[in-house]
């Protein structure tokens, strides 16, 4: 059965998904079975993937270019993990935010089985299937709820997410007519041969490739789906997206840029200059839209527009230390933006108003959530002790290091305005000036003590687990040493 | 919408010709050009010609909804069941584990009818149940 | 002209279609234009000069083998139709609920409110 493992991590939560719309009554319960197995099963494999090998399943039993391949290395591994981690805490939140149906928990099964599809896979046309997947069951997602907004929002990150997908899939068909094959590592072996013939073709393959993944990542001038997706979808579904998804996004920038095209030097140096300048004007535009917003879920959509930026350049500067801070930000930024969601949620529940003026003296009411507030504001400016700091300080100190010092200008400089909109938001928290004369509306319905537990508890234990990261750096590094190393050696265990 | 009398009958006449016609393009998805999802969707449009032609009640008679939704669910279940039966013949996730016979007949190539016929059931219900919901609620919910 | 160049003339009508018009079911059939354009592309890679349709039947055995296209770009593309259905699907069934709620189809409109 140790054999089969890799497989049975894809399969398990679909698996479930299905049983969930069988079995209606029970759909809390066997969401919550099917993620725990699968991790289980991941750690399982853990002890072998971190000191360094790598595993691949031949599906269906046929090998090499032929066949698909699942590949577990290290890269696969850091990010396998953080998604079932995070998909506990937002399958947990669920239950508080509000009673879900059971097709809710369908599609966050579904969503959570194609996004360890894309991780695990070694083909590329496979990548794109999972990818449409993953795509179609977060548009349900948002949708929900069938306010008018939501579907709104629905439709727009519907039209670019096709678009960007389809310049996925022509990007794929350019490299299967140069390659002949669909195997990542049979690509990477003939790529400088190739490339020596047909060097238009590969640079048109590469930009249809970045255009595409740049739609879901939203890099700069392709992000306009991103502020009304995330902010008016429901609590839970928007960290789901901000947190994770945009991940995968990067995820696949990786596998396929840093796995197929760097081993060519000149496209080495080309990907990080264009991450470093995209990565740059996404950090400023980011966070000088999020000071301007008065709706709280708006303006945390752009501060992970923000965020991404700070990922690009990590990538983009191309040391060592600079994939070492990006990979360590990738997971400070998902634990800190699903606590912040989880807060915001429980604040819009309790105060009725999404507005920030609604915040108003909130600190007096609910003193821990704002205090969890406060210390993931603090992860996501960079102050000391919290895990936010010491990712940025990789990322800064990489960057003196290779000679870009204009780079630690910009990221100090945005660290600043996202100071200023996060101290906004907390003094509106303190603010003691007029009582705010909203009553809390009572829960109604029974087991309401347990829905609070379900809703708190995520966003404590979140916290705890950020600030023990920012004292103890070392358990999230040595997480991603593996997959530093496979980054930097191309791929080659 | 109305429909009359000549719509009826040919609507009425021509289904089981589209219909078998859908389950030989399953059949011999291994064959010929055809397999389980051309198969699914011949087969989905000859229960739409009826339930276009007739009106929404007459088909709610015949075709429930509640079985078809448990059909779909249940038959995804099947298809990985067959998967995972390859894991515990010693093989693979997904491995031919049947026995292949010579090439060209119809009991040849292992699973491969079977998991063609596991997707035509399902795409048929899927096209058929994106109509029906389409039809049903338009405007009113 | 090769069909490779008349599918990115396809991509780029379809593009048209998705930024230029208007109304959302022009905006949707731009969408599938653009899916098309794709799997022409993707079936036109595989073509081989004087090649027959990749089918084994009893003539042709053992030794003297045909040229035939190629067949795994046509089995690839058979899932990108159906993924194009589903999202065309999918965002048919948005329209509905938004014609309902805001009684217009045009973006301008509805952008505004």
């Amino acid at each position: 059965m140790k054999n089969h493992l890799p497989i049975l991590i894809i399969i398990l939560p679909l698996v479930f998904s299905f049983l969930i719309l069988l079995f209606r009554k029970y759909a809390f319960y066997l969401s919550l079975t099917g993620i725990f197995v699968s991790l289980f099963f991941l750690l399982r494999l853990s002890s072998k993937i971190l000191r360094g090998n790598r595993i691949i399943y031949h599906l269906g039993g046929w090998e090499g270019p032929i066949g698909i391949n699942l590949v577990i290395d290290g890269l696969s591994f850091y990010f396998s993990f953080l998604v079932l981690c995070a998909g506990i805490f937002i399958v947990l939140y669920s239950l508080y935010e509000e009673k879900y149906s059971s097709t809710y928990y369908f599609f966050l099964l579904l969503s959570t089985s194609s996004m360890l599809g894309i991780i695990f896979t070694g083909d590329i046309f496979n990548m794109y299937i999972f990818y449409e997947l993953l795509t179609i069951s977060t548009y349900l997602m948002i949708a929900y709820l069938k306010k008018g907004e939501s579907l709104k929002a629905s439709f727009n990150y519907l039209i670019m997410g096709g678009v960007g997908l389809s310049f996925f899939l022509l990007g794929v068909g350019f490299l299967y007519a140069l390659f002949g094959v669909l195997d990542i590592s049979h690509i990477a072996e003939r790529f400088l041969v190739i490339f020596s013939f047909n060097q238009q073709m590969v640079m048109v393959a590469f930009a249809l490739i970045l255009i595409g993944i740049g739609i879901k990542v939203a890099i700069f001038p392709l992000h306009g789906w991103l502020p009304d997706a995330h902010s008016l979808a429901p609590s839970s579904v928007s960290a789901l997206l901000s947190g994770i998804t945009v991940k995968i996004g990067i995820y696949c920038l990786i596998r396929l840029l840093y796995h197929i095209f760097c081993s060519e030097e000149y496209f080495f140096i080309r990907t990080g200059q264009i991450y470093l300048i995209l990565g740059s004007i996404t950090l400023l535009f980011g966070a000088t839209m999020a000071l301007a917003q008065i709706d709280l879920k708006r303006l945390l959509a752009f501060s992970t527009i923000n965020q991404i930026g700070i990922i690009m350049i990590g990538f983009g500067i191309g040391t060592k230390a600079g994939f070492t801070g990006a990979l360590f930000h990738i997971l400070n930024h998902a634990i800190l933006k699903i606590s912040l969601f989880f807060c915001a949620g429980i604040i819009i529940k309790k105060t009725g108003s999404r507005l920030l003026q609604g915040l108003k003296g909130f600190g007096r009411r609910e003193p821990l959530i704002v205090l969890s507030f406060t210390i993931a504001s603090m992860g996501m400016i960079g102050i000391p002790s919290v895990n936010g700091f010491i990712s940025k300080f990789i990322i800064c100190s990489a960057a003196i290091e290779a000679g870009f010092p204009l780079i630690v200008v910009i990221i100090i400089i945005a660290s600043v305005i996202t100071a200023a909109y996060y101290f906004k938001i907390i003094a509106l928290f303190f603010d003691l000036s007029e009582t705010s004369a909203k009553i809390t509306k009572p829960f109604g319905g029974k087991n309401a003590s347990s829905r609070i537990i379900f809703g708190y508890w995520p966003v404590y234990v979140l916290t705890g687990i950020s600030v023990f990261l920012g004292i103890f750096p070392k358990f999230g590094i040595n997480l991603l040493e593996p997959a530093v190393k496979l980054i930097l050696s191309n791929f080659i265990p | 919408m109305k429909s009359s009398n000549i719509i009826k009958t040919i609507a009425q006449k021509l289904f089981p010709f589209i219909t078998l016609f859908g389950i030989y393009l399953i059949l011999n998805g291994h064959l010929s050009p055809g397999g389980g999802f051309q198969g699914g969707v011949v087969l989905g449009t000859a229960v739409i010609l009826l339930f276009l032609s007739y009106g929404i009640e007459a088909t709610e008679q015949k075709v429930k909804m509640r079985c078809l939704s448990i059909l779909e669910e249940a038959i995804i279940l099947f298809f990985i069941f067959l998967g995972i039966l390859g894991i515990s013949t010693g093989y693979f996730f997904l491995k031919n584990f049947l026995p292949l016979g010579r090439a060209g007949q119809i009991l040849s190539a292992g699973f491969m009818p079977l998991l063609n016929l596991v997707i035509g059931i399902k795409v048929a219900a899927g096209i058929f149940g994106i109509f029906y919901i389409l039809f049903k609620y338009r405007g009113e919910i | 002209m090769n069909p490779i160049h008349f599918s990115i003339l396809l991509f780029f009508i379809g593009l048209y279609g998705v930024i230029n018009k208007n109304n959302l079911i022009k905006k949707i059939i731009g969408l599938t234009i653009l899916n098309g354009s794709t799997v022409l592309f993707f079936i036109s890679i595989g073509y081989r000069e004087n090649g027959i349709a990749p089918i084994l039947s009893e003539e042709l055995s053992g030794e003297l083998m045909p040229v035939m296209v190629n067949p795994v770009p046509q089995a690839l593309m058979l899932t990108a139709i159906v993924i194009g259905v589903s999202v065309t699907a999918l965002a048919l069934a948005l329209i509905v609920k938004i014609y309902e709620k805001y009684k217009t189809l045009n973006i301008q409109q509805l952008l505004k409110e």
